[in-house]
């Protein structure tokens, strides 16, 4: 009997008109947000490449080390494949860090920042898509699954025969669901077929596995509206209301809990802006370099030379004591700087955490959270790179330092052109898959959870839902 | 066989829709609910297919307890409801597939669905179209054909043929005799005094929840129905 109302609800779905119009709105969409994902993937891709030999051609045109550490180099970010799927946070945050004595680490400019155009209306990319456009269809599926019936009299009828109200209920879900996961599992294959025939997109074995998971929790994100459409068709006797309901509590999840969640998490737990920690940095330089300024004073005071004989040691004194005031100088600021930016950093954590928690109240939230891990597009990867760009910073001045003091010629214009051989490299390691899934677990967690409330929710109101 | 024993409903909002009913529908016979609207001849159906609890007393199908064995009590009753929607998109033949199966036949051919539609005198380019294009009088004609096919032993219906025109209304009427000279128990709860007098072998009046009359069909053709029930309901309205 099972497999009867299964089947009749797959019939009855698959030839309605709007399993025509979704299969194709799916089929259009799908595919358009693959092929722009792939198109902005590749020309990413050429973008990075052309960066990369610029830069490296930049830092071998450095005439001296000193000017390489002030006007340092730039280290590009490698575009991420599965970028192609679930976009993230990429076009809002820079692609590129200034790297130099001079400059706080950071990201440059964004896409938005240099083409605000795009940030009006966001990314079409696959998660926009299930976010929006599969949220809304799987209400649309089933906000008429109970009330709908009730009202064309065809709950009565199919309840007048010795048919259990949870058979019936099951049958209803599984056949309603599968012929709602159709319309975008044939799509999507499609588009995996697509994404592996362009050579420059590159999937390795654990990007597949991360396209499964992502996958995974696209279907456990439609599934949380797809058995809230159920709940509520239960608890409604019109399937007018029901649909009223439910576009309220999707407008609710999918626009206004997140959106409410950030500017709360703003009051709340408030953030200096960046301004202001810049403006904080700018008085420790300051303040190092006067610093460095007096005991310079005070060591040309006592060790002036007297005698031209003394020239020479002085020059060699001197140097060391350069050397030794630089790395005091900046070993006072990067002190100084870390307390500062840890404090910001922690601040900004706290405010982070506290806006993804309340709106994780919203399954949109975890979707978009859960993708982010999962694709290496989020907030926590460019976070990582940031800091990745910070360490090698320092790395990199102590480097730049000890060969500007060591190369330093007094009262010579001669310039020392730098050797690059031993120059430390920067590396970035992207997130291993176990770190991802690990910060996936709690979106994976409240949809899963979430369906489970539903659907129980829908379960036990049909068990009492009047038919009549 | 259908059985009322002191069947009573209260709703929660005090309302006393059914009143202590007691009546039998025995097998070959038509039993007609006549009433106004409200006077509680669709909560006593409702109460033998356990769509609503009774406050007290027993709905009997078969002699078993609607309340205590609803999905034993249900495979012995089919359904005709007042507006037969079915599902718009399927034809005919796939509305009749999916309630036969729920009615536990399960080895049906598409001819025997034919043949099926053809005893209610559905026309045969209507056998593959979909219910949405199908009339009203077809649509009816189709949930008797749902119940034809169950073969239960007892037919409830509700209203069966409101809205139908008057040659529809006759060849449902008609459909009914033969239900009944093969032997169901059927109960029609109807505002259709005229068609219930033609078909009826006893006709119970409702008033206010309780059965305040029956008479059988020698009675009533005797004692003119019209005027009775016309007498009933202006006491109802006085």
């Amino acid at each position: 009997m099972l497999r009867d109302i299964i089947f009749k609800e797959l019939l009855d779905t698959i030839s309605s008109l709007k399993f025509v119009f979704t299969f194709l709105l799916c089929t259009v969409l799908v595919l358009l947000a693959v092929f722009t994902g792939i198109n902005n993937y590749r020309a990413e891709l050429r973008e990075y490449h052309a960066s990369v030999a610029l830069n490296r051609s930049n830092l071998e045109s450095q005439p001296n080390y000193m000017t390489l550490a002030g006007y340092g180099f730039t280290v590009t970010k490698t575009p991420q494949v599965l970028s192609t799927i679930v976009t993230g946070v990429q076009n809002a945050v820079g692609k590129s860090a200034k790297v130099s004595t001079n400059i706080d680490p950071g990201l440059g400019d964004s896409k938005y920042s240099s083409s605000p155009a795009f940030a009006i209306f966001g990314e079409l990319d696959l998660t926009f898509i299930v976010r929006i456009v599969l949220s809304l269809l799987a209400i649309l599926f089933t906000f008429d699954a109970i009330s709908g019936e009730k009202e064309q009299g065809t709950l009565k009828l199919a309840l007048a025969n010795s048919l259990p109200r949870d058979r019936l209920i099951l049958g209803k879900a599984i056949g309603s669901f599968i012929s709602l996961i159709l319309p975008l599992v044939i799509p999507l294959i499609i588009a995996l077929l697509i994404l592996t025939i362009y050579p420059d997109v590159n999937l390795l074995r654990e990007d597949w596995l991360r396209i499964g998971l992502i996958f995974l929790m696209f279907i456990l994100y439609i599934s949380v509206f797809f058995t809230l459409g159920l709940f509520v068709s239960a608890r409604t006797l019109r399937s007018s209301t029901s649909l009223l309901v439910l576009l309220m509590v999707w407008v609710t999840f999918v626009t206004i809990i997140p959106k409410a969640a950030v500017i709360t998490a703003g009051v709340i737990s408030p953030v200096p802006s960046a301004q202001e920690i810049a403006a904080q940095k700018d008085a420790v330089k300051q303040e190092a370099y006067m610093g460095y300024q007096q005991s310079l004073n005070e060591w040309m005071e006592q060790n002036r030379p007297k005698t031209p004989e003394e020239g020479k040691a002085f020059q060699e004194k001197f140097k060391e004591f350069l050397e030794q005031s630089q790395k005091e100088m900046l070993a006072y600021q990067e002190e100084k700087n870390a307390t500062i930016e840890t404090g910001y950093q922690a601040r900004k954590k706290k405010q982070e955490g506290l806006a993804f928690n309340i709106s994780r109240l919203s399954p949109a939230s975890s979707l978009m959270f859960g993708a982010m891990s999962l694709s290496r597009t989020g907030i926590n990867e460019n976070d990582r790179f940031v800091q990745s760009i910070r360490s090698y910073t320092s790395v990199f001045a102590s480097w730049v330092n000890v060969k500007m003091m060591r190369n330093l010629k007094l009262g010579s214009v001669e310039q020392v052109k730098p050797d690059l051989s031993d120059m430390p490299q920067h590396e970035f390691k992207p997130e291993n898959l176990k770190s991802s899934l690990v910060r996936a677990i709690p979106d994976f967690t409240i949809l899963s959870l979430l369906i489970i409330l539903f659907f129980t929710g829908a379960f036990v109101s049909f068990l009492k839902y009047d038919v009549r | 066989m259908l059985q009322a024993t002191d069947l009573t409903k209260r709703y929660e909002d005090g309302l006393l829709a059914l009143d202590h009913l007691n009546l039998e529908v025995e097998e070959g016979e038509i039993f007609c609910l006549l009433g106004a609207n409200g006077a509680g001849k669709t909560t006593a159906i409702n109460l033998f297919l356990n769509f609503i609890d009774p406050t007290s007393g027993t709905p009997l199908i078969n002699g078993i307890d609607v309340t205590k064995d609803p999905l034993e009590a249900k495979k012995y009753v089919s359904y005709v409801s007042e507006n037969v929607m079915l599902y718009g998109n399927f034809t005919a033949r796939q509305n009749l597939d999916f309630f036969a199966k729920l009615g536990g036949k399960k080895s049906l051919t598409k001819e025997d669905y034919h043949m099926y539609m053809r005893k209610v005198s559905l026309p045969e380019n209507s056998f593959e179209m979909r219910v949405k294009n199908y009339s009203k009088g077809m649509r009816q004609k189709l949930g008797i054909t749902i119940a034809i096919i169950k073969d239960a032993q007892n037919i409830l219906l509700d209203e069966p043929t409101s809205g139908l025109d008057p040659k529809a209304a006759a060849e449902f009427i008609k459909i009914l005799a033969g239900l009944r000279n093969q032997g169901k128990a059927i109960l029609m709860c109807t505002h259709d005094i005229f068609r219930a007098k033609e078909i009826a072998d006893r006709v119970g009046i409702m008033k206010e929840g309780r059965l305040v009359m029956v008479r059988t069909r020698e009675e009533f053709l005797e004692d003119n129905l019209e005027r009775i029930y016309l007498e009933y309901m202006q006491e109802a309205v006085a």
